[in-house]
C-alpha cells in the first residue's frame, strides 16, 4: 500500500538522484563526493521525512483553520447572528486576524520569570503540534504509527496543564495564576474516567494503535454501540480536557479575563489560541477513532474524507454544548469528575469485561 | 423564607433535563431557525432598518413658515441651536435658526416646541463628516422637504378645568390658550423696544388717555394681541425696565 510516506520518499530519492546527474554533469573536482552523498541513504531519508513532516503540518494548520471557521461561523448562527463575514462564507476572516496577530508587538511584563514565560508558550506549541502528528488521517496518511500511539497521545495531552501551570506563574498576574490552578485541577478530575474508558476500548479491540483500533472496528461493529456511555463519558471528559465551555475554567473570560493568557500578546496568543482548536480537534479525532470507525465507510470516496467528515460531526457537538450551556462552577467540575464521570467509566470498563469474557465479539 | 429552606422546584436551570436537554434543544432551535431563514443581524451599510414614521433625525426647517422666534434656540437642551442673521430676498435681514448637529441629541423639542411647525424632524441620521464645520447646518442646509408626520404636534389640558372637571384638550398652537404677556403699566418707559421686536407683529403702541407731563405728548403703551402672540419672550427679555412678564395660563 502507498501510504505518505513511501511517495514521498521515492520523490525525494529522484529529486536528489536529478540533483546528484547535475552534479556529476558539471564533472567539478570539488563536487566529486557530493553526488554520492546526496542518493545516500540517510540524505533521502531525511529529506523524505522532512517533507512529510511539512505536508502533514502544513495540512492540520489549514484543518485547525477550519475548526476555527466552523466554530465562528455555527456559533453565530446559534446566537442568531452572522459569525465571520471576510471572504467565502466568511473562511478568510481568520486569516486576516492570523496577519493582524503577526504584526502585533511583543510585550512581556516587567515583573514576569522572561524565561519560563517565553518556555510556556513554547511548551503548550511543541506538545500541542506534537500531538497531530500522532492521530493518523488513514492507514496512508500519518507521520508516525507506533504501537503505543493511543497511549503516546494522551500523554502528550496532558503535558498541556504543567506548560499552562508554569505560564501562569511566571506571567506574575493573579489571574494567569489562578487560571493554571484551575487547569491543573480540572486535568486530574477528568483525565482518570477518560484514561479509563480507553481502558475500556483497548480491552475490548486488544491494539493500542490507532489502525489496529479502527480495524477492529471494521471487522466486527463500531464501539459506539457496545460501548455507549463510554461514549458519552468520553465525550464530556474529552471537553473538559480540551478547556471549552462548559468547562473552561481555566480561561474563564469573565471572571478570569482569558485566564492564564491574559499576559500573552501577538504572535503567541494566536497561535496559543489556535492551539486549543487543535487540541479540541485531537479530542474529536480520539473520539472518532476510538468509538465512530475511524475512517470507516463505503469506499466510493478517500478514507480520509470519512475520518474528517466524522470528526467535523464530532466538532459540531462540541459547538452545539458551547452555545448552549453556561460555565460549571470549579467545585462542580471536581465533583462531576469524581462522582459522576469516574463510576461511569467503571460501569463503561465492566460492560467491556463482560462482553470480551462472555466472548460476544 | 430562610435561604437554607429555599427549594428550587422551578428552577429548571439546575436540574440535569434544563442544564442540559432544554437548553440544546433552545439553541437548536436557533439554530435551525436562522439556517432556513436568515439570522436576525442587520448589513448595516448594504441594508437598513424600515424606519418608524415619526422616527426623530437631525431636525430640519421649512424656511417659508419660519418666524424667526428664536423658541428652538431657547428651548433646546444641548445649546446647539443659534439664531444667526441671512439674507433672504423677500424679507431682507432676518434671523434663522443655524443647528450644530455635532452637538444634537435628536430629541426633538425644537420641532416640539415650534409655534408654526417650521421646525420638523427628519428622518436623516447619517450624518458624519470629515470636519466639524460640515457639521454646521445653516438655516439653507438644514432645509428638508417636507412630508405630513415630520411636525411634531402635542395637545394639553389646563389644570383649572381639569379639577372643576371635563378638561378639554387643545392643541400645540391654539391661538388663544396660551401664555399671555402681562404689562406693568407704572414701569413701562414707551421705548417701543417690544414692539419693534415682535417676530409676529402683535404688539402695538397705543395711547393710554395719559399726557406726560414734561412734553405734553400722548403717553404709548404695548398692546399685545393674543390671537396673534407666539409667546417667544423676545419682548420681555428686551424691555430695559422689565416691565413686562409672562404669566402663564392655569
Amino acid at each position: 500500500m502507498d501510504t505518505l510516506y513511501t511517495v514521498l520518499y521515492d520523490l525525494s530519492d529522484w529529486v536528489l538522484g536529478l540533483l546528484a546527474y547535475i552534479v556529476d554533469w558539471t564533472r567539478l573536482d570539488f563536487l566529486s563526493g557530493l553526488a554520492d552523498w546526496l542518493v545516500s541513504e540517510p540524505v533521502v531519508v531525511v529529506v523524505a521525512v522532512l517533507l512529510q513532516a511539512l505536508i502533514y503540518f502544513v495540512t492540520l494548520l489549514l484543518l485547525g483553520l477550519c475548526f476555527i471557521w466552523m466554530e465562528r461561523k455555527f456559533l453565530g448562527r446559534f446566537m442568531d447572528r452572522r459569525g465571520t463575514q471576510i471572504g467565502v462564507l466568511g473562511f478568510f476572516q481568520n486569516f486576516a486576524d492570523g496577519v493582524k496577530v503577526v504584526l502585533k508587538e511583543h510585550i512581556v511584563p516587567k515583573a514576569a520569570d522572561r524565561g519560563l514565560f517565553e518556555l510556556a508558550a513554547f511548551g503548550i506549541l511543541a506538545t500541542s503540534f506534537m500531538l497531530l502528528g500522532c492521530v493518523p488521517l488513514s492507514p496512508q496518511f500519518y507521520i508516525i504509527d507506533v504501537d503505543l500511539a493511543l497511549l503516546l497521545g494522551l500523554a502528550i495531552f496532558s503535558f498541556a496543564p504543567f506548560s499552562i501551570l508554569v505560564g501562569g506563574w511566571a506571567s506574575n498576574n493573579k489571574y494567569t495564576l489562578i487560571g493554571g490552578m484551575r487547569a491543573a485541577a480540572q486535568l486530574i478530575a477528568l483525565e482518570i474516567p477518560l484514561l479509563l474508558v480507553v481502558v475500556s476500548v483497548v480491552l475490548m479491540t486488544g491494539s493500542l494503535s490507532f489502525v489496529g483500533i479502527v480495524s477492529w472496528q471494521q471487522e466486527h461493529l463500531w464501539l459506539a454501540f457496545p460501548l455507549f456511555i463510554g461514549m458519552l463519558t468520553f465525550l464530556v471528559a474529552g471537553i473538559g480536557e480540551s478547556e471549552r465551555v462548559p468547562f473552561d475554567l481555566p480561561e474563564a473570560e469573565a471572571e478570569l479575563v482569558e485566564g492564564w493568557q491574559t499576559e500573552y500578546g501577538d504572535v503567541r496568543w494566536g497561535l496559543i489560541m489556535a492551539c486549543d482548536y487543535l487540541r479540541a480537534y485531537i479530542m474529536c479525532g480520539l473520539l472518532t477513532m476510538m468509538f465512530l470507525g475511524g475512517w470507516d465507510g463505503p469506499e466510493f470516496i478517500w478514507a480520509e474524507v470519512w475520518y474528517l467528515a466524522k470528526t467535523f460531526i464530532v466538532f459540531f457537538f462540541f459547538v452545539w454544548i458551547r452555545a448552549a450551556m453556561v460555565r460549571i462552577r470549579t467545585d462542580q467540575i471536581l465533583m462531576l469528575g469524581w462522582k459522576k464521570l469516574l463510576p461511569l467509566a467503571v460501569v463503561n470498563l465492566l460492560v467491556a469485561v463482560i462482553l470480551k469474557t462472555a466472548e460476544v465479539f | 423564607m430562610r435561604l437554607e429552606e429555599r427549594t428550587y422546584d422551578k428552577a429548571d436551570h439546575l436540574r440535569p433535563t434544563g442544564y442540559i436537554w432544554k437548553s440544546l434543544k433552545v439553541t437548536f432551535k436557533v439554530l435551525w431557525r436562522c439556517t432556513k431563514n436568515r439570522p436576525n443581524t442587520v448589513l448595516y451599510p448594504w441594508e437598513r432598518l424600515v424606519y418608524p414614521d415619526n422616527y426623530r433625525g437631525r431636525p430640519g426647517i421649512i424656511l417659508e413658515k419660519c418666524i424667526g422666534c428664536g423658541k428652538c434656540a431657547k428651548i433646546c437642551p444641548n445649546q446647539c441651536i443659534e439664531m444667526i442673521p441671512i439674507e433672504i430676498p423677500e424679507l431682507g435681514k432676518v434671523k434663522r435658526p443655524q443647528v450644530n448637529v455635532g452637538r444634537c441629541m435628536m430629541c426633538g423639542n425644537c420641532a416640539e416646541d415650534c409655534p408654526t411647525n417650521a421646525m420638523i424632524v427628519t428622518p436623516e441620521f447619517e450624518l458624519a463628516t470629515y470636519n466639524r464645520m460640515d457639521m454646521m447646518y445653516d438655516p439653507f442646509k438644514l432645509q428638508y422637504s417636507y412630508k405630513p408626520g415630520y411636525e411634531v404636534n402635542w395637545g394639553f389640558a389646563l389644570p383649572s378645568e381639569m379639577k372643576a372637571g371635563g378638561a378639554k384638550i387643545y392643541a400645540k398652537n391654539d391661538p388663544l390658550v396660551h401664555d399671555t404677556i402681562v404689562l406693568e403699566g407704572p414701569k413701562c418707559i414707551s421705548c417701543m423696544r417690544c414692539a419693534k421686536v415682535c417676530p409676529t407683529k402683535a404688539i402695538e403702541m397705543v395711547e393710554t388717555g395719559e399726557l406726560n407731563p414734561k412734553n405734553k405728548k400722548p403717553i404709548k403703551h404695548p398692546k399685545i394681541d393674543d390671537s396673534k402672540c407666539v409667546v417667544c419672550e423676545q419682548c420681555v427679555e428686551v424691555c430695559p425696565k422689565s416691565a413686562l412678564s409672562v404669566k402663564e395660563v392655569l
